[in-house]
């Protein structure tokens, strides 16, 4: 596109120049041919002029020829304009007389360059007695073919500047000098003002006025005026450019001089010139106006190319990122899955090898408490491992909703102690917890979250405590930023192993774990922190954590908790758990709803190990079923399981709930389900059921909610 | 978008065709041409012939007395509508012949109208009576006293000049200084500065030419008769013949004597200068220390308006101490000129207040008129301030039967040529009895 708009204006420069050029020289060869027709027409007449006078001497001498005196005749006339001293010398004499009276020789004239006027020599100008230039002509008087003498006659150059036009020629642009061609002195000059500066006294001084110095110019004008050539050349005069010329008249005796402006003779030139210049200019007007779209459009084109570029950069990185984010998703998930197939396949080792040894010495009460311990023991952490992966795959999907309930921050603090204090004191740890300066005990929060995260960063500090190492837990409130507001800094610190700086950058990236599994005894699934952090930023707190190698360690959680609108519960101080005595199911009788036979057995077993029984029903309809045939008070309590064929828990525990309504009373329903998140356990509650409790079971915490609850029946 | 870019390139091509389109038609548009194609506005012109001298030096040089005098003349052409056309001359070589013998026979044929004249020529073409009667002009009126006096002859004003011409010494500051001399007062001094000079190698001391030497003779001439308080008297006595011009003049030419003796002055070669055109150049180059010249050459480019050397112009040396020389030069109108009545007005144009205003402030000059004071350049303040003291020799005076002038600077010449004092005291007593019959 630039390169065709290029060529074509490279095409139309070169036509136009061309075609300018082409005017410019027959233009110059016209103002050549207009000047010398000019010159010609002057010299013609200068010429003419000059004749005439030569022809009307002869015929004055022809007429003195025919008087008896000469002498006589030339007295008597009388100067005018064009004859202005007329003079005879007869045959023989050197002295002759004027008509001015004054005796005339002709010494002083000079005839010697043999210059001629119609054959009668004329002679080199020469300043008259009036003060202005001058030549004589003189011519023999012969009277019957016999030379009585020579007539003088002068003529001064005044009768040829009459001859002249007045207003001088090219619009009085044109110079014209006349020139003595043997003394190259000016005879004749123009009359204008500038005449009286220097530089027209003679040829010398009209180059140097008009700075003719090239010495080829000059050699050249002066073989002209040696062989009475005209010449014409240019030549800048003055800055203008102009047609200079020597012209010679009468075969060389005098010259036209001078110089015309090239303007004054091409007077048209200025409008052709102008007219030139228009098209250039409305061409290259055109020509950078189509380069300046040209350019508009690329810049348009370049700016699209490169919005697009940019686009098309910003996705490749973006699928780079992806692709790095999924590839390091993949290889931490691969190396989660390899760390949980060993970590899973540990305990299981545990669970399976006891259980084949418990088989064995299935008849040594010893070994099967040592053995069942074992199980007991990779069970709960089998749990534990479950538990924190279904928890961070519900975070991660953004599936957690916070179940905000009015709560005891001192209450709270004091149960996560009851579970910390003896698992610490077992591992050789002090730990020592403090609640100050909390205004408001009773919040508005997730108990079960504010728990967990107590917990997490408890047990994580215990993990990576040696024995004999010391854990803090410090709950401060902080100054509070709207009165609504309990702002409250959790601080668990430690003195244990600390991490490496490097190891604080990815703490809280899921799956990652102070070392490999490996290599490393501490065990855990490694998400507990990216949890930690995950909940406490879902309840708009923050997460920071300080530690040194060999130093310890410090996580500081700062959250704000709404103040709940009746503080009905003054702050506990933080204390060891309730060792209160164990309470007993013994006489119990429950309908459980259990569908799967294993879970049911063990269930039955263990109700029954605590002196309670039990009746199955295989799933929620059959429980139904067998609660409306039930007497009242023959059963305790429901312990009902939600996921189960016919009907789910729920559905039963609402169907329940309906029977009540015509039978009255209200038995307490217990969920017990694998279904162990906080929102299994708000369905459970809104289906009616009164509590919730996950598998497996935990037969202490079982018997505590029963009898919660069982309690709570009958104060009713 | 290629869409419009499309239709944006159609419209740009659109509107450019329509613009030559219009161009197209505007070239071929024009009314009939009339049937007589000339267009004769010609008016028979007035014209006034000026004769002048032309310059002789560099054509790119500013003359700023002839600028001023051209503004002048344009002032004239403006006013009165006449077209004055200058007629010029000036001797190319010492042979030829000078300007004043062209002015004289072209004043006595009535070539032309007005006439630059030097004031040995207002002198004798007045007394021959081929100048006009000036005094009835309007600017006559404004001359100075001194100036009008100057020039009337034979009860006729024949010549108005434009500026007062003063004659002066233009000297090198720099080299009297350098070598610790003091500007001379009298011929005495005058005499010594010239012998220092030569002693420290400066061959010519004194540049000159062939017609500017009297101004020597003027001033030690007629110091007393200019300033001693009985003028009148003076010049009546010498009109009588009862005081004779050659005791006026001896001391002035055996001065001139000493100084071409000593070699103060290069006699020969002055003899065959033109003004400036010789002495000039060594004057500028500071071979030269001392030079004489008139007031404008101060003002000139053509002359010493630009020197590399500090210059100042002072009078000539005589017992009254730094002495001007003023001769009159002037415009003069021929008696029979062809065009008189419009001569008449351009000479009164160009020589009013206001013209002389314009001639003035251009050229720094004292102005003839006594309606016109300007300042003049610092150079030449010394003779500036003599002048306006009233202490100056006049070069050339109408009311002394002897023309003085041309005749003085004709004998000088002899001088030069190699005459004694005694001829050439001899030859002023010849012209005198000649002059007064």
């Amino acid at each position: 596109m630039f390169l065709s708009i290029i060529l074509v204006f490279c095409i139309l420069g070169t036509i136009v120049y061309t075609v300018s050029q082409k005017i410019s020289q027959e233009m110059s060869s016209s103002a050549i041919q207009n000047l010398s027709e000019s010159l010609d027409l002057i010299q013609c007449t200068i010429e003419a002029i000059l004749r005439n006078e030569a022809e009307f001497q002869t015929l004055i001498a022809q007429e003195i020829a025919r008087t008896e005196d000469p002498e006589e005749y030339i007295c008597v006339y009388e100067r005018n304009q064009t004859i202005v001293r007329m003079s005879f010398i007869l045959s023989g004499k050197t002295e002759g007389l004027s008509n001015t009276g004054e005796p005339f020789t002709e010494e002083g004239l000079d005839f010697s360059a043999g210059g001629t006027v119609n054959g009668l020599p004329v002679s080199q100008s020469y300043l008259n007695y009036m003060g202005t230039w001058a030549y004589t002509i003189k011519c023999p008087v012969e009277r019957e073919g016999k030379e009585i003498g020579t007539l003088y006659i002068e003529y001064v150059y005044d009768t040829i500047d009459r001859s002249l036009p007045r207003d001088g020629f090219y619009n009085k642009q044109a110079s014209l000098y006349i020139m003595d061609a043997e003394s190259e002195r000016f005879v004749l000059k123009p009359k204008g003002m500038g005449m009286r500066s220097a530089g027209h006294l003679n040829l010398d001084d009209f180059y140097r006025a008009n700075n003719i110095q090239d010495p080829a110019i000059r050699e050249e004008v002066a073989a002209c005026l040696e062989e009475g050539r005209n010449i014409l050349f240019y030549h800048d005069v003055r800055d203008v450019q102009a047609l200079n010329y020597m012209w010679p008249i009468n075969d060389g005796t005098i010259f036209m001089v001078g110089y015309v402006p090239v303007e004054a003779i091409q007077q048209e030139g200025r409008t052709v010139n102008q007219n030139i210049v228009i098209v250039v200019v409305t061409m290259l007007s055109a020509f950078f106006l189509c380069i300046l779209l040209y350019y508009l459009n690329w810049r348009q084109q370049d700016k699209v190319r490169r919005e697009r570029e940019e686009e098309r950069r910003v996705h490749s990185q973006q699928l780079a990122e992806a692709l790095q984010a999924a590839q390091v998703a993949s290889e931490s998930k691969t190396t989660f899955l390899s760390n949980m197939s060993h970590d899973i396949r540990t305990p299981m080792n545990a669970v399976l090898g006891f259980t084949t040894l418990l088989n064995r010495d299935a008849e040594d009460p010893a070994k099967v408490r040592e053995y069942t311990g074992k199980i007991m023991a990779s069970g709960q952490h089998l749990l534990s491992l479950i538990n924190d992966i279904l928890d961070v795959s519900k975070i991660e999907s953004g599936k957690v909703v916070l179940n905000y309930e009015e709560f005891s921050l001192s209450s709270a603090a004091a149960a996560v102690c009851a579970i910390i204090q003896p698992m610490a004191e077992a591992k050789g740890q002090t730990f020592q917890a403090e609640v100050t300066g909390v205004r408001n005990d009773c919040l508005v929060g997730d108990e079960t979250r504010i728990n967990q995260v107590l917990i997490n960063l408890l047990s994580n500090a215990m993990k990576y405590t040696p024995e004999g190492g010391h854990i803090w837990l410090r709950i401060t409130g902080l100054k509070q930023r709207s009165g609504q507001y309990e702002h409250i800094r959790i601080e668990v610190e430690d003195d244990g192993y600390g991490m490496t700086p490097e190891y604080l950058k990815i703490i809280f990236d899921a799956f990652t774990r102070a070392e490999n599994s490996t290599t490393n005894k501490v065990q855990g699934t490694g998400l507990g922190m990216a949890i930690t952090k995950s909940i406490v930023e879902l309840m708009g707190g923050s997460i920071e954590v300080f530690s040194q190698v060999d130093q310890g360690s410090l996580f500081r959680v700062d959250i704000e908790l709404r103040i709940a609108e009746q503080q009905t519960k003054a702050p506990q101080p933080v204390s060891a758990p309730e060792t209160g005595e164990e309470y007993s199911l013994e006489g119990l009788r429950f309908l459980v709803a259990e569908d799967n036979e294993i879970n049911a057995e063990i269930l039955q077993e263990l109700l029954g190990m605590e002196g309670a029984s039990c009746e199955i029903a295989a799933d929620g309809r059959l429980a139904v079923e067998r609660f409306r045939r039930s007497e009242p008070g023959e059963f305790d309590a429901v312990l009902m399981d939600v996921q189960m064929p016919v009907m789910n828990g729920h559905d039963a525990a609402r169907a329940i709930r309906e029977l009540e309504r015509e039978k009255g009373g209200r038995i307490p329903i217990i969920a017990m389900t694998a279904n162990a998140f906080a929102e299994d356990e708000k369905a459970a509650l809104d289906a009616g059921m009164d509590a919730h409790v996950a598998k497996p079971l935990d037969v202490r915490l079982l018997k505590r909610v029963i009898r919660k609850h069982i309690e709570r029946r009958d104060a009713r | 978008m290629k869409q419009c870019s499309k239709r944006g390139v159609r419209r740009w091509a659109a509107a450019c065709l329509a613009a030559l389109m219009v161009l197209a038609l505007a070239s071929c548009g024009g009314g009939e041409p009339p049937t007589n194609l000339v267009t004769s506005d010609k008016e028979e012109g007035r014209d006034v012939n000026l004769f002048s001298p032309m310059e002789k030096t560099d054509p790119n040089a500013e003359n700023v007395a002839r600028t001023a005098s051209d503004l002048t003349v344009a002032m004239a052409e403006e006013k009165l509508g006449v077209t004055v056309a200058y007629r010029t001359y000036t001797a190319e070589t010492y042979q030829d012949r000078t300007y004043d013998d062209v002015a004289l026979d072209r004043a006595r044929s009535n070539m032309d109208d007005l006439y630059l004249l030097n004031p040995d020529t207002i002198m004798t073409l007045g007394l021959e009576g081929k100048l006009a009667d000036l005094s009835g002009l309007d600017s006559a009126k404004n001359l100075r006293d001194i100036i009008f006096t100057a020039n009337v002859v034979d009860g006729k004003l024949v010549a108005i000049p434009q500026e007062v011409v003063a004659y002066g010494l233009f000297v090198n500051v720099d080299m009297f200084k350098q070598y610790g001399l003091e500007l001379p007062n009298t011929p005495e001094e005058f005499l010594e500065c010239c012998r220092v000079f030569k002693e420290n190698g400066i061959s010519t001391p004194i540049g000159a030419n062939r017609w500017w030497l009297e101004t020597f003779v003027f001033a030690q001439a007629y110091a007393g008769l200019y300033n001693g308080g009985n003028t009148e008297e003076e010049i009546a006595a010498l009109n009588s013949g009862e005081a004779k011009y050659s005791d006026y003049m001896r001391p002035g030419f055996e001065f001139l004597q000493t100084l071409i003796d000593e070699g103060y002055v290069d006699a020969e070669k002055a003899l065959v200068s033109e003004a400036i055109e010789a002495e000039g150049p060594d004057f500028l180059a500071q071979r030269t220390p001392i030079v004489m010249a008139y007031w404008g050459a101060a003002n000139s480019e053509t002359a010493y308006a630009k020197t590399d050397f500090e210059m100042q112009v002072i009078g000539f040396p005589s017992s009254w101490g730094q002495m001007p020389v003023m001769p009159m030069t002037g415009w003069g109108v021929g008696a029979q000129a062809e065009h008189l009545e419009d001569a008449m007005k351009v000479i009164d144009v160009i020589t009013s207040d206001e013209a002389l205003r314009l001639y003035s402030e251009h050229n720094r000059v004292i102005s003839p008129s006594k309606n016109v004071k300007v300042d003049c350049v610092p150079a030449l303040r010394p003779l500036n301030d003599r002048i306006e003291e009233g202490v100056y020799v006049l070069g050339s005076n109408a009311g002394m039967k002897v023309e003085q002038w041309g005749n003085t600077c004709q004998i000088v010449q002899k001088l030069l040529g190699g005459a004694t004092v005694d001829e050439c005291m001899a030859a002023f007593d010849e012209l005198q009895a000649d002059t007064l019959g």
